[in-house]
């Protein structure tokens, strides 16, 4: 235990000193050269990258690591020209926009394809996409308006639902975002915003958006590359580049409103957006750095100095595993690793919302990393770094582990108290906020029909196992019992998947808390971007099946990890049977299983035997500051009305009484900071073998419990025999051996009271008479009276 | 004897301080006496009085060596013994006056002793320590003479000393009150007492006490401690001391501001004191005229609030050396240890931190930045725990259960809580005084169990049907006491054995339930 606790710090140590950046782009990227490749398309619906032939298209996933890549699926598309390229939400068609006046349709299983051609030659087709919304299927985007079309398969053609008149200059839409901006105008900053949810439509409000004017007085034009959409926590931004006043504007969209949020320097002509893990990243493309924002609460400070991306695992540096290594073919490996690392920001860099960098020049995908650990050795801002770290869902067990290190840390160097005072409130609300988010979404979730597959019933077992006993939904642990008693994996799907939705929820409500400030504009495009949100992290399989609550996301699981779920299912079954068994370190197993964490948040079993059971270990802590900081717990824990784990409390009455601090023990037990249990009573027993009053406590205690057994057997055992019958009689206690008492009553070579404990056993226990210990006691009584009498 | 309308008006009260190891030989006789109350009795009746009571210590010490002489009983007077500390004995003599109301309990009176003691020896260090400093004994006389006057002075009910009666038989002195709170509370406080004791920098080992108006919610001292400054905090540092100067919730401390010294006996507030009255018999030569700086800690109306909330503590004495510092300091018992004092108080607060002189190398300097420190850290958790605890705090009636007049006393932890005075006082007198006996009776009884068998604790219980019909209750159980009087209550035993019940399960925990 202290081994790993030691070497996490060092780690955290480690990435501080050495840290050249905040983000991280690894090696190998998604290769995706195609010999002949004519252009490269991101399909940002089904999450493909497509690179076109002269009559083939292929698909790349990039939802599921590079490393997990297959071979591009190739598609015939026929000839002709390609201005987009889109596969349907459900991977059953390919659209491809042939002009700006025809889209061509292509069934993917048999090749039949159809035509969409624009009536009027005065309008032109500016784009289309595929949507997920009830009443349509496909967006055709135009300069004259919006055209909604749902698909027949029967007629293999489109029927039109609805159309918007509109003149449009261009537009931007996010799948991620199902938003869709329309600009028009002279300057094109007047927006028509549309978000096409699961939902059904949503119209916002039109919006102009404010742009500095030049010094000679020319009015820009806005251009689509200077608009964003990105969603953090759930929430939808519009990040708006105004060159001239060199800021990044933010807007954020409420149902019924656009609100400008805020401002960002930037320092470079050119700027690309990345979110990654909600958190915001702003490319200075010119400078050749990122500055990384949290967008969380009202901060707008960045949450790091900026640095420029790093490439990170290069064969010749550092060595990649070696399956990347036999997996890439290396005939062009050595001469493009050279070439590539001059190419950071390269001017065939294409950013692709979310997470994406397409280098176009060198047929490569890159996905941009956040390296934790060296953001939180930058700041040193305790709270505020634990706070970023709890709010991270991507690596939630690198952050959970980075969480734990600085938590012991902070405590071994013996921060002031008030430090440690708020690390605990955000480590524990962000806890409680875990759990409590999951029970609100529960009454939503029940009765919307899905398929569950074992890649979602594993990610809830290993969460469920972390949790351990302490887990204090009923449902939880029926939860456990159930899936612990089952054989197979493969059991109450419904079960699983609340329990999914739980752990993703929380995603949900950090943006609903947010929007207290703002209540009266909290849209339900907040969920819908929250659960996209959700979608893109965890990776959205082709194969899509039909959803029809907006809060149903089970599905939609990726299968990726499928093929490990049984095991892993396995292993955590097993560590939730050892659970209860009294290993509160289960926290610590393998990788695999660490890899499934949905959420940073430590619980108060993980608490103690990661933080506060190893940092006592060591010793190294004057007792009094460590009970500091576990009042300080408490505290945090009281607030949130969650229950410590009870070893907890038993390592508080330790620590006080080997500093004979007996006075304060008392004043924990009587205004119950620690609460009573069994385990708190004999520990108060044990340590108040050098102090009567400490001792009398845990008899006290005993007592309110109703441990009567043990109560009168304490008091037998302290030479209190009579009010020991007294009270076994009273409650009733009669497992209790009279030659405990006998014995005792002897002992104390007062033959009254012994003569009064066998009338008390020949009066009440039938048959006592014809007992051995009757007769033996008679006749030692005998014998002291007689010589009494002597 | 002792009825003479002197100033002080201390009818039938007499109060020394005497020390066996002095004036051994003819004609040093006076060297014995270190306090003797009142001031202006003739010495041949101080003398007297010392004279009998040495007579009995050195009489009883032959039977028994440890625990000589506890009471005498004469006809008209009790003389109550103390051994404070070894050969220094302290006794009261009072007289009994059933109409005047002058009925004693003899275990109250001997607390009245050992809680001015146990005040002196946390500001002063022992008594012997003082005469060891200075043989002569000037030093050691004049810190008792200031002291234990400050200390009668509250004693003081118009010109009559009101030494604790049988009226105060539902009280337990040397005792500490504490404000019960809720989990989240303490959990609160506990936190608050975290930050404020870490405010000392460095590993100082600080301790602090929170009292809440006049009780306590937080002690991180010993029992014995904890008792002492609680005793002090209620007398003149809690904010109804601070306000009021003279009476608080306390049934004692009723009565005008005035001092017994200010009275006109001794000249003034004058701190370096010429004391004629003993250095004139202060029969070791060179003694004379010679002055003392004696810090006057329960001095009245000494203590302010200051704009920082600290409470500061007036001093005159800047012409003396021995002090170059206005923070007050005590003795520790536990760690005999040498503390400053330092207190806070904001509303309902009272928090008073305990820093070891020894880490305070530049002292003034670094209490003022443990004031600051406590300011920034704390200041806002101060008002969140006075915030909290005044929402759960019922007022001065809180602990008032209908129906009983009860005081439970934990002896372990030295804690008593009691109905309160102003329901105490709606009992008969007739009440009052069975309880007052029955506590005398309980009192021998616990005494007795304790010689017999000091490891062993005796459970007791004693149900009486008084004349007025009232039922006076007492009931021990392994070291917790509890007192009942039940006026108005159904006849039979089973009614007053059920009543205890009900609150000893409602009130105790169940610890009186032990069929």
């Amino acid at each position: 235990m202290l081994g790993k606790a030691s070497s996490a710090l060092s780690t955290v140590a480690l990435s501080g000193c050495g840290a050249l950046s905040h983000a991280y782009i690894q090696h190998p990227p998604l290769k995706c050269g195609i010999p002949g490749s004519r252009g490269l398309f991101y399909d940002d619906g089904n999450k493909l990258l497509l690179s076109i032939t002269s009559d083939q298209v292929f698909a790349w996933k990039t939802a599921v690591p590079f490393a997990l890549f297959d071979a591009p699926t190739p598609d015939s598309i026929g000839e002709g020209p390609v201005l987009s390229i889109r596969y349907s939400l459900d991977a059953k068609l390919i659209g491809i926009q042939r002009s700006t006046l025809e889209i061509e349709f292509r069934n993917r299983d048999n090749g039949e394809a159809f035509f969409y051609r624009c009536k009027s030659e005065s309008e032109s087709i500016l784009g289309f996409f595929w949507t997920d919304c009830p009443s349509c299927d496909i967006i055709l985007v135009k300069s004259s308006g919006l055209d909604m079309f749902a698909y027949e398969p029967e007629l293999k053609a489109l029927r039109l639902v609805e159309s918007k008149r509109l003149n449009v200059s261009w537009y931007i839409y996010t799948h991620e975002s199902r938003l869709i901006l329309l600009a028009s105008g002279m300057q094109c900053k007047s927006f028509t915003g549309l978000q096409f949810s699961s939902g059904g439509i949503i119209r916002l409000p039109r919006f102009e958006m404010a742009m500095a004017k030049t010094e000679a007085n020319e009015k820009p034009v806005l251009a689509a590359e200077d608009i964003h959409i990105v969603t953090m926590y759930g929430r939808i931004y519009c990040l708006q580049v105004d060159g001239i006043a060199m800021l990044l504007h933010l807007y954020r969209f409420y149902r019924d409103a656009v609100v400008q949020q805020g401002s960002l320097p930037i320092y470079s002509s050119k700027i690309a957006v990345s979110v990654i893990d909600n958190v915001l990243l702003v490319h200075q493309v010119d400078a050749k750095v990122v500055i990384l924002y949290d967008i969380f609460a009202d901060s707008w400070a960045p949450i790091s100095a900026p640095l420029p991306l790093l490439l990170r695992g290069l064969p010749r540096a550092n060595g990649s595993s070696s399956r990347s290594n036999a997996k890439d073919t290396a005939h062009v490996e050595v001469n493009a690793v050279s070439d590539r690392e001059g190419i950071i920001y390269g001017d065939g860099w294409t950013f692709l919302i979310p997470d994406l960098i397409c280098d176009a020049a060198h047929g490569a995908l890159w996905r941009i990393h956040l390296d934790l650990e060296a953001i939180a050795a930058s700041n040193s801002e305790v709270p505020s770094v634990l706070e970023f770290l709890q709010r991270r869902r991507l690596e939630a067990s690198k952050a959970k582990k980075l969480c734990l290190a600085i938590t012991r840390t902070i405590i071994l160097e013996r921060k002031p108290l008030p430090l440690v005072a708020r690390a605990m409130d955000v480590l524990v609300s962000s806890y409680c906020h875990s759990i409590k988010t999951g029970s609100t979404l529960l009454g939503r979730m029940v009765g919307s029909e899905t398929t569950t597959t074992s890649g979602i019933r594993h990610v809830d077992n290993s969460r469920t196992g972390v949790d351990g006993s302490l887990t204090k939904i009923a449902r939880h642990k029926k939860f456990m019992r159930e899936s612990a008693t089952a054989s197979g994996v493969e059991e109450e799907p419904q079960q699983s998947r609340t329990q999914y939705v739980e752990n993703d929820s929380l995603d949900l409500a950090s943006g609903f808390t947010v929007n207290r400030s703002s209540i009266s504009l909290v849209s339900d495009s907040e969920e819908n971007g929250g659960s996209e949100r959700m979608k893109s992290s965890s990776g959205e399989p082709l194969e899509k099946s039909q959803s029809k609550s907006p809060y149903f996301l089970g599905a939609k699981e990726g299968t990726g990890a499928e093929t490990s779920g049984v095991e892993v299912a396995q292993t955590t079954l097993q560590t939730q049977m050892l659970g209860p068994s009294g290993n509160p370190l289960n926290s610590d197993v393998s990788e695999q299983q660490e890899s499934q964490i949905a959420s940073p948040a430590i619980s108060p079993d993980e608490m103690y035997g990661s933080v506060f059971a190893p940092v006592e270990e060591e010793m190294a802590v004057d007792p009094s500051y460590l009970v500091a900081v576990f009042v300080e717990y408490f505290r945090s824990a009281a607030l949130e009305k969650l229950k410590v784990h009870r070893n907890l409390n038993v390592l508080t009455i330790q620590l006080l009484a080997r500093s004979e601090r007996y006075a304060e023990l008392g004043l924990f037990i009587i205004n119950k900071i620690l609460e009573p249990s069994k385990e708190v009573a004999f520990q108060l027993l044990d340590s108040g073998r050098h102090n009567s009053q400490t001792r009398k406590l845990g008899l006290d205690m005993l007592r309110q419990l109703s441990l009567h057994h043990d109560y009168v057997l304490l008091l037998v055992q302290d030479g209190y025999y009579l009010e020991a019958l007294c009270y076994a009689r009273k409650h009733k206690v009669n497992t209790v051996r009279p030659s405990l008492f006998l014995e005792a009553s002897f002992a104390s070579n007062d033959s009254q009271h012994l003569a009064a404990v066998l009338r008390f056993f020949s009066d009440f226990i039938p048959d006592f008479r014809n007992s051995s210990d009757f007769n033996t006691y008679r006749r030692i009584l005998n014998e002291m009276s007689s010589s009494v009498a002597v | 004897m002792g009825l003479a309308s002197t100033t002080t008006g201390s009818e039938g009260i007499q109060f020394c301080i005497f020390d066996l190891k002095r004036g051994q030989e003819e004609g040093q006789e006076l060297d014995k006496i270190l306090f003797f109350f009142p001031t202006d009795l003739p010495f041949s009746t101080q003398l007297s009085v010392i004279g009998l009571s040495e007579g009995l210590i050195t009489f009883t010490r032959i039977f028994s060596p440890e625990a000589a002489c506890e009471v005498i009983e004469a006809e008209r007077h009790s003389h109550v013994f103390y051994q404070a500390e070894p050969d220094i004995w302290m006794v009261m003599v009072v007289e009994k006056n059933k109409e005047a109301e002058a009925i004693w309990r003899i275990g109250a009176l001997q607390q009245v002793l050992k809680e001015v003691h146990s005040l002196f020896m946390m500001f002063h260090g022992s008594i012997r320590a003082l005469l060891e400093k200075e043989p002569g004994g000037g030093l050691a006389r004049s810190h008792l003479y200031f002291f234990v006057m400050d200390y009668l002075t509250d004693f003081l009910s118009g010109k009559k000393l009101q030494l604790p009666s049988f009226r105060d038989c539902l009280k337990e002195r040397g005792t500490v009150q504490m404000l019960t709170v809720g989990r989240e509370a303490a959990i609160e406080v506990q936190s608050l007492v975290r930050v404020v004791e870490s405010a000392c920098a460095g590993n100082a080992a600080c301790s602090s006490l929170v009292l809440f108006q006049d009780l306590l919610v937080s002690t991180t001292l010993s029992p014995d401690d904890t008792v002492n400054l609680f005793a002090y905090a209620i007398l003149r540092l809690t904010p109804l001391a601070l306000s009021s100067g003279s009476s608080s919730w306390s049934y004692l401390r009723k009565g005008s501001p005035a001092s017994l010294i200010t009275t006109g006996f001794i000249p003034g507030n004058s701190v370096s004191v010429t004391e004629p009255t003993y250095t004139s018999r202060d029969t070791s030569p060179g003694r004379q005229g010679q002055r003392y700086h004696v810090p006057r800690p329960l001095q009245r109306d000494k203590w302010s609030k200051g704009k920082d909330g600290f409470l500061v503590l007036e001093t005159s004495g800047a012409e003396v050396g021995g002090l170059n510092s206005s923070t007050p300091t005590v003795w520790l018992r536990q760690t005999d240890e040498r503390m400053y004092l330092c207190v806070f108080q904001q509303k309902n607060l009272t928090i008073i931190l305990l820093i070891p002189v020894s880490s305070m190398i530049n002292g003034e300097q670094g209490i003022s930045m443990v004031k600051r420190q406590i300011l920034e850290n704390a200041s806002l958790k101060i008002l969140k725990v006075d915030e909290k605890l005044s929402r759960g705090w019922g007022g001065e009636n809180a602990y008032h259960v209908r129906g009983y007049r009860y005081l439970l006393f934990d002896g372990d932890r030295n804690v008593s809580r009691a109905s309160p005075p102003g329901k105490v006082t709606t009992l008969s007198k007739d009440s009052l005084l069975s309880l007052n006996r029955l506590r005398e009776e309980v009192d021998l009884e616990k005494n007795r169990a304790r010689h017999d068998d000091p490891s062993h604790e005796k459970d007791l219980e004693v149900c009486i049907r008084a004349k007025n019909n009232a039922w006076v209750i007492a009931r021990v159980t392994r070291g917790k006491e509890l007192y009942m009087v039940l006026e108005k209550a159904n006849e039979t035993l089973l009614y007053a054995s059920d009543a205890v019940e009900k609150f000893s399960n409602r009130y105790c925990n169940g610890a009186f339930s032990l069929d």
